[in-house]
């Protein structure tokens, strides 16, 4: 959208004043709009002519004419000289001898008829405002005519910035993200918001799921590099090492941008699971070197973080899994193995938990012991089983051994 | 019984966790009242006496982790016993059991149960006998089971499950629950198939065992079984099976009858 300025509508009325010295200072700016070149009509332009922000003079017609009764005019008609001047604009009356005289821009009222078109009360401090022929005290031309600010809701005098539907001072008239002023820059509007152009590229990117380059301000396609936490196109930087414009694969160490094949000549460690340089705490086991998040459990891949892992045929397990899987688990106390164990019918024992199945006494390494569903028995207990199972039991027995 | 007060007398010196009473010909522990004062015994093993029953009063041994009275005459368990809270492993195997008491079910902690070589069956097991699921470890071979209830798939920690030489005709489908078997041992039944589900376990392996033989398989498993139990798996899972299955549960064979003679079993006699 673009932004058009009006020319300032020129003042139609010369400021009459009775005096010079008595002015207020809305009085004041009144003769600095007035004094402005004159020549040009008024070229009020229906607002809804106008796209985006139309900028506009001062308030239409704004005039500001004092009469104080009693008080010499001094640009106007003394009240000994009514009789040659005719007749009040209002109420077409003539003026009696010593009857005062309120004398605007040549036209002459009884006092009693120069007053507001819409509250018919004297215009305080002698200031009006004239439009479509009619003079209207400062608040109720405000109130009828001024526009209201669509943001703070003050009536706005002066400049006015009209956009969106709605006028607003051009100080309240700002950007909806970053609450950069508009006024003077410009604006695009995006879903219904005023915003600046940086912030309206930030959103469309945003949209898109882009980013959008801290250098060009522009979306980034495809392919951004991250430096110094803000993204950028690859493109603006060169390799710190051999100065080969960079691309999207570009790693940053130590705040200095390299492509990757520089990068990864720097002697940095390379992760054994993802196969990628680990630029931050690097875990060393197995012979490699890990991303300390990749270095996991063979088992349940959950990452070690530290705490201790157990390595088998070149593989790493939790204690747990460890354990579950290798079977170090004493199959008398169920719980873990840590030192020596006694292996025998995949099961595992605490080597002084190894005992006869059936009368609880320890064996050793050395101590000859028979099987019973898979659990040891020694010969003593063995010799006490009824001969009817001892059969059963050697005939199954070898049976297996014929396989 | 003056042996046993010696025992009860060391016992109760030396304060040892392990009372071992073995071989000793003990037939009766109520004699010596004393005998529930050693509540300080973490394990009692009293295997190959002549104990006809295991008093009410083993309660008062509350530290007990492990009972073993393997090889006794003991006909039935006190029902006060599953008041034992710290009891892990309980063997009564090669004893004259032919029912477990009412409420056997609430053990707390209880680990490994091995009641092999009595005269269970089926009927046998108490109301809430599967409520035991901190078991991992169930040992019914030698009894004369001829199906298993469905609710063994409750014993969601049962790492070993040993039903060798009882009268099995069926197992339920429900095993394929128990994620955890790694040891399975159903030979020696009536047996003619597998259900299907048994495929959802891990049975073969170094760390594993199945065991089958001397069952009455049909041909297809037999012949798988001939070569190996990784190909009675690799064959119960693929969908030709579950077909015959289906087909052969439909036509409700009878069993095949008993062949084993069990009446030389010593838990028969006397």
């Amino acid at each position: 959208m673009s932004l058009t300025t009006t020319p300032r509508p020129p003042n139609p009325m010369r400021l009459q004043s009775l005096s010079e010295r008595n002015e207020s200072g809305l009085f004041q700016r009144r003769r600095l709009h007035a004094n402005e070149p004159e020549g040009q009509n008024n070229t009020q332009v229906p607002d809804q002519l106008l796209a985006g922000i139309r900028e506009m003079g001062p308030q239409p017609d704004i005039n500001a004419g004092a009469s104080v009764p009693g008080f010499p005019l001094t640009n106007g008609i003394g009240s000994d000289m009514s009789m040659g001047i005719g007749v009040c604009r209002r109420c077409g009356e003539g003026f009696g001898q010593h009857q005062q005289i309120v004398n605007s821009n040549g036209e002459v009222w009884h006092p009693q008829c120069f007053v507001c078109a819409q509250c018919f009360q004297p215009f305080p401090e002698g200031i009006f405002y004239e439009f479509e022929g009619r003079k209207y005290c400062e608040h109720d031309f405000h109130v009828l005519f001024a526009p209201c600010c669509g943001k703070c809701g003050e009536f706005v005098v002066g400049r006015v910035i009209k956009a969106l539907n709605n006028s607003w001072h051009p100080d309240c008239f700002r950007c909806q993200l970053c609450a950069g002023p508009l006024a003077d820059s410009g604006f695009v509007k995006n879903a219904g918001r005023a915003l600046c152009r940086d912030c309206n590229a930030k959103e469309k990117a945003r949209g898109l799921g882009k980013y959008v380059c801290h250098k060009c301000h522009s979306i980034i396609e495809e392919g951004h590099i991250k430096y110094k936490g803000e993204a950028f196109h690859p493109y603006h930087f060169n390799c710190n090492s051999c100065s080969i414009e960079l691309n999207a694969d570009a790693r940053e160490v130590n705040g200095e941008l390299y492509c990757l094949r520089c990068h990864d000549k720097m002697g940095i460690p390379i992760c054994g699971a993802c196969r990628r340089p680990i630029e931050e705490r690097v875990v060393h086991a197995l012979g490699k070197a890990w991303h300390v998040e990749h270095f996991v459990c063979a088992k349940c891949e959950k990452p070690f973080f530290g705490t201790r892992h157990y390595e088998k045929k070149g593989l790493a397990y939790c204690e747990i899994h460890y354990h579950q899987l290798f079977g170090n688990i004493c199959f008398t106390c169920n719980s873990v193995i840590s030192g020596d164990v006694f292996h025998a019918f995949n099961k595992a024992w605490h080597v002084n938990h190894f005992a006869c199945s059936i009368c609880d006494r320890k064996m050793s390494q050395k101590t000859k012991f028979f099987e019973f569903d898979l659990k040891p028995v020694c010969k003593f207990c063995y010799d006490k089983f009824p001969g009817e199972l001892k059969k059963r039991l050697k005939k199954a027995y070898d049976e297996q051994n014929k396989k | 019984m003056s042996k046993l007060k010696k025992y009860v007398e060391e016992s109760k010196n030396t304060k040892s966790p392990d009372l071992e009473i073995i071989d000793r010909g003990v037939s009766n522990l109520s004699d010596n009242p004393a005998f529930f004062e050693l509540s300080h015994v973490t394990r009692l093993t009293l295997t190959h006496n002549k104990l006809t029953t295991i008093p009410a009063a083993i309660t008062n041994l509350y530290n007990l982790e492990i009972l073993n009275c393997f090889n006794n005459h003991i006909k039935e368990l006190p029902q006060t016993i599953s008041s034992l809270a710290k009891l892990k492993i309980i063997n009564v195997g090669m004893n004259k059991l032919s029912a477990l008491p009412r409420g056997f079910g609430a053990f707390p902690v209880l680990e490994v149960l091995d009641v092999t070589y009595n005269n269970l069956n089926e009927n046998s097991l108490p109301a809430n006998f599967f409520h035991l699921d901190s078991l991992r470890a169930l040992y019914l071979g030698d009894n004369d089971f001829e199906t298993i209830p469905p609710e063994i798939g409750k014993l969601k920690n049962l790492q070993i499950l040993v039903l060798r030489e009882n009268d099995l005709v069926a197992i339920p489908k429900e095993i394929g629950e128990l994620q955890r078997l790694r040891e399975l041992h159903i030979q020696g039944n009536r047996l003619t198939v597998l259900p299907p589900e048994i495929g959802n376990l891990d049975l073969v392996g170094s760390r594993q065992a199945f065991r089958g033989e001397n069952n009455p398989w049909v041909t297809p498993i037999a012949d798988q079984y001939q070569v190996g139990v990784s190909h009675v798996f690799d064959y119960i899972r693929t969908e030709t099976y579950k077909f015959l299955y289906g087909r052969h549960m439909a036509a409700d064979a009878p069993p095949p009858p008993k062949t084993a003679d069990k009446s030389k079993k010593i838990s028969r006699l006397g």
